[in-house]
C-alpha cells in the first residue's frame, strides 16, 4: 500500500459516500437535543455579528482605510476565520473521539479529518445568509457599498478549505500521538488569529519593521485579504493575490497529508 | 479464494509512549529531540512472534491462550486493524471484526442512522445496508426503540445491534473476539445460532474465547498461544487438552504428541475385542465436519474404521444421548436390514439424516461395530458430542420443522 498525499486522496474520494453520511451525522447530533435545531448555525454568527457591532461602534473606535464600517470589516474576516479554527481544534480530538471506529470496526482514519472539515464548512455557509443581509442593510442604510464581487466567494473559500483540510489532516493525526499538542493548539491558534489581519489591516499599519515583515509573509494574511476583498472591500484581487493563496492552501494541504501520512501506521496503537 | 487467511512470519511489537521517530524531517527531528529529553530508553512489548499460519476458506479457528498472550492482537492484525511490524498477513475477502459490539455507535443519533453508518464503515453501500435494514432491526429485536437515539437503549439492544449489523454485512472471514459473553442466555443463543448457520455458509472463522467447551464444539483447529508465541496448534480437541493441562500445571514438557490426550480421556467409554476398530465419528455437513450445527441442517455421521482382519458378521451402529443420559435415538445397520459381505482393510460408513430435527442442546453420539450376536468388536461411548443450535429455544429433544392451521379468522 501507498502512502502519501496521492492515498490520502484516494481513500476520501472511495468513502465519499461514507463521508456524506457521517458530516449529516455530525450535523444532525449536534442540533439533536437543542430545541433551534439548525437555525444555531443562523444565530451564533448573528449573535457574535451583534455583539461587535455594539462593542466596536460605541464602546472602541479602531480605525483603519477602508474598513468601515468596523463590524462589518472584522465579520468578513473572522467568519473564515471560525471556520479554519473551529477545524482545527476539532481535528485534534477527532481521531480520538473516533477510536472506537478505528480499534475495533476498522475503517480508514483519513475519513475523520475531512468529516471535521466539512461539517465546519457547512457551518460557514449556513452563516453566510447573515453576512449577505448585513451587507445589504449597510448598503440601504449608505454606509457602505454593496459588494458586487461576492459572487466570487466560492473562489475565495477555495484556498482557506484547503489550508483547513491540511492543518486538520496533520493536526488530527499528531494529536493522537502527541496528547500534548492537543492544549498547545488553542494557542497556537491565537497566535495566528493576532498575527493575521483579521481585527485589523495590514493598510496603514504602524508597527517597527521587525514586527511588521512577520505579519507580511504570515501565509494567512493572502487568504484573510483575499476573502475580505470579495466580500467586503468589492475590489477584485489581482492575480498575484489569488496564486500566492491558492499556492498556500495547495501546499498547507500537501503537507498536512505528508504529516498524515507518516503518522497513519501506527495511529490505532495511539488512540 | 475468497476467505483464506494467512500469516506468514508475523511479529508485532508495541513501543510505549516515544516511538522514535525518523528524523526525516525539520519536524521529526524537533519531535524526536523533545521526546529523548522526556525519557530515555524505549520500552517494547512483543505481542507476537513467529506467528505462521494459514486459515483455510470455510475453516474455523480458535485462539486459546491466558490472558495477554496476544490472541487479540492476532485478531487485529487479520482485521487490518493493526500492522504487522514484520512479516505479512494477507486476507482474501471481506472481513468483519466482532470485537467490541456497536463500538462506532454514537449516542446521539437513532438506532436505524447508526446501523447506516455503521454498515458503510463495514463497506456496504447504502443501497446494500437499507435494503438488509429489516432483517437486521428483526435480529436485534429493539422494535420501537428503532428512531430513538441510542444512548437511549439498554446495553442489551446495543449489543444485539452491533451483532446484527456485523453479521448482516455477509462477510468471507469473521473475526470474533468474546463476543458471545456479553449478552444474556437467550442473545447468546441466537448468536451461536447465526454463527453456526454462518459456518454451513462456508464463512472463515477465527474465534477468541475462554470458554473452552465452546472452542471445542465451534472450531476445527485451535492455536494455542502463550507469551505471544505458538505453542501448539492442532484439532481443537487435543489443543484444548493441552492448554487445560497447562494451566492446571500438570504440563509435562517432553510430551509433545497432541494426540494424546483424547484416548486418554477415552478409558472405561470403550470396549470390544479390537477386531474391527472405530478410528473416528464425525459429524459432517455441507461445509464439512463440525460439531456445531444449527437444527434442520442435513448432515451424516460419518464412521471412519479400520478391520485388523476381514470380518463377515458385523452391524454397524448409533445411538444418541441427551447430556442427562436419556437415550433418544437408536439405528443400526441390521435394523435397517443391510446385509452384511464383507469388512477389510480402511473404510467408512456413513448414517446420512436428510434433516436433523434436535431441540437445541448438546448431544452425544455412542458408535458401534459389533457381531449380530451383540459381541462387540469396538463400542465407543460418546464417540462425539454435537451442538445443536436454534434461534428458538424450544424446549424437548425432538424439534420438527411444523406449521399451524386454523379455521376461520383465529390469528393473523
Amino acid at each position: 500500500m501507498t502512502t502519501g498525499p496521492a492515498s490520502v486522496v484516494r481513500v476520501l474520494w472511495r468513502q465519499r459516500a461514507l463521508i456524506v453520511v457521517l458530516v449529516r451525522r455530525e450535523l444532525n447530533a449536534r442540533y439533536r437535543a437543542s430545541a433551534l435545531g439548525f437555525l444555531w448555525s443562523l444565530l451564533n454568527p448573528l449573535l457574535l455579528l451583534f455583539v461587535y457591532a455594539v462593542v466596536f461602534t460605541y464602546i472602541f473606535d479602531p480605525r483603519f482605510p477602508g474598513g468601515e464600517p468596523y463590524p462589518l470589516f472584522l465579520f468578513s474576516a473572522l467568519l473564515p476565520w471560525l471556520f479554519f479554527s473551529g477545524t482545527v481544534l476539532d481535528a485534534s480530538i477527532t481521531l480520538i473521539d473516533n477510536g472506537p471506529l478505528l480499534a475495533k470496526v476498522m475503517c480508514p482514519p483519513e475519513i475523520f479529518p475531512a468529516v471535521t472539515v466539512a461539517s465546519h464548512l457547512m457551518h460557514h455557509l449556513l452563516a453566510l445568509p447573515v453576512l449577505v443581509a448585513a451587507l445589504i442593510i449597510a448598503a440601504i442604510a449608505g454606509w457602505h457599498p454593496f459588494p458586487v464581487t461576492i459572487w466570487m466567494l466560492p473562489l475565495a473559500l477555495a484556498p482557506w478549505v484547503l489550508t483547513a483540510g491540511g492543518a486538520a489532516l496533520a493536526v488530527s493525526a499528531a494529536s493522537a500521538r502527541l496528547r500534548d499538542l492537543r492544549d498547545l493548539v488553542g494557542h497556537l491558534l491565537n497566535l495566528l488569529f493576532f498575527s493575521s489581519p483579521i481585527i485589523y489591516s495590514l493598510d496603514g499599519l504602524s508597527v517597527p519593521s521587525w514586527l511588521e515583515r512577520p505579519l507580511r509573509f504570515n501565509p494567512m494574511s493572502s487568504l484573510v485579504e483575499v476573502y475580505r476583498s470579495v466580500v467586503f472591500a468589492g475590489r477584485v484581487p489581482e492575480p498575484r493575490e489569488w496564486l500566492i493563496a491558492i499556492a498556500v492552501g495547495v501546499v498547507a494541504w500537501l503537507v498536512g497529508a505528508w504529516v498524515f501520512s507518516r503518522f497513519r501506521e501506527t495511529l490505532v496503537e495511539s488512540v | 479464494m475468497k476467505g483464506r487467511l494467512c500469516f506468514a512470519g508475523v511479529r508485532k511489537v508495541y513501543r510505549w509512549r516515544g516511538t522514535p521517530v525518523r528524523s526525516e524531517s525539520v519536524k521529526g527531528a524537533v519531535l524526536q529531540r523533545w521526546l529523548r529529553r522526556r525519557r530515555t530508553a524505549v520500552q517494547e512489548h512483543v505481542a507476537l512472534d513467529e506467528i505462521d499460519l494459514v486459515v483455510a476458506p470455510g475453516e474455523a479457528v480458535a485462539l486459546v491462550g491466558p490472558n495477554g498472550s496476544g490472541k487479540s492482537t492476532l485478531l487485529k492484525l487479520a482485521g487490518g486493524i493493526l500492522r504487522p511490524t514484520s512479516g505479512t498477513v494477507e486476507v482474501d475477502g471481506r472481513v468483519t471484526a466482532l470485537i467490541e459490539l456497536g463500538a462506532g455507535f454514537h449516542p446521539e443519533i437513532s438506532g436505524r442512522e447508526n446501523v447506516v453508518i455503521n454498515g458503510m464503515l463495514l463497506g456496504l453501500s447504502r443501497r446494500e445496508i437499507e435494503a438488509r435494514l429489516p432483517e437486521i432491526l428483526d435480529f436485534a429485536g429493539i422494535g420501537s426503540f428503532v428512531e430513538q437515539p441510542v444512548k437511549t437503549y439498554s446495553s442489551g439492544m446495543y449489543v444485539r445491534l452491533g451483532f446484527a449489523v456485523a453479521v448482516a454485512v455477509e462477510p468471507n472471514v469473521l473475526l470474533i473476539d468474546e463476543v458471545l459473553s456479553v449478552g444474556d442466555e437467550s442473545f447468546t443463543r441466537r448468536c451461536l445460532d447465526r454463527l453456526a448457520r454462518m459456518r454451513q455458509a462456508g464463512v472463515t472463522m477465527v474465534l477468541v474465547s475462554h470458554d473452552l467447551d465452546l472452542v471445542s464444539a465451534f472450531a476445527d483447529r485451535a492455536v494455542y498461544l502463550r507469551d505471544g508465541r505458538v505453542r501448539s496448534v492442532g484439532p481443537a480437541d487435543s489443543v484444548v487438552a493441552r492448554y487445560r493441562s497447562d494451566v492446571a500445571g500438570t504440563t509435562d514438557e517432553s510430551s509433545e504428541c497432541a494426540a494424546v490426550p483424547q484416548r486418554v480421556l477415552e478409558e472405561g467409554r470403550r470396549w470390544g475385542t479390537g477386531d474391527v476398530q472405530i478410528e473416528s465419528v464425525e459429524l459432517v455437513t455441507d461445509a464439512g465436519p463440525t460439531r456445531l450445527v444449527p437444527t434442520g441442517t442435513p448432515c451424516s455421521l460419518r464412521i471412519r474404521y479400520r478391520a485388523h482382519r476381514a470380518v463377515v458378521d458385523f452391524v454397524f451402529g448409533v445411538a444418541w444421548h441427551r447430556t442427562d443420559g436419556a437415550h433418544i435415538a437408536g439405528h443400526n445397520t441390521e435394523l435397517d436390514g443391510l446385509v452384511p459381505r464383507r469388512l477389510d482393510g480402511v473404510g467408512e460408513v456413513r448414517c446420512t439424516y436428510l434433516s436433523l430435527d434436535l431441540a437445541p442442546g448438546e448431544y452425544m453420539v455412542d458408535a458401534a461395530v459389533h457381531a449380530r450376536d451383540g459381541r462387540a468388536y469396538d463400542y465407543w461411548r460418546e464417540a462425539t458430542r454435537v451442538r445443536v443450535t436454534s434461534g428458538i429455544e424450544w424446549p424437548g429433544t425432538w424439534a420438527p420443522p411444523h406449521r399451524w392451521e386454523w379455521s376461520g379468522s383465529v390469528w393473523e
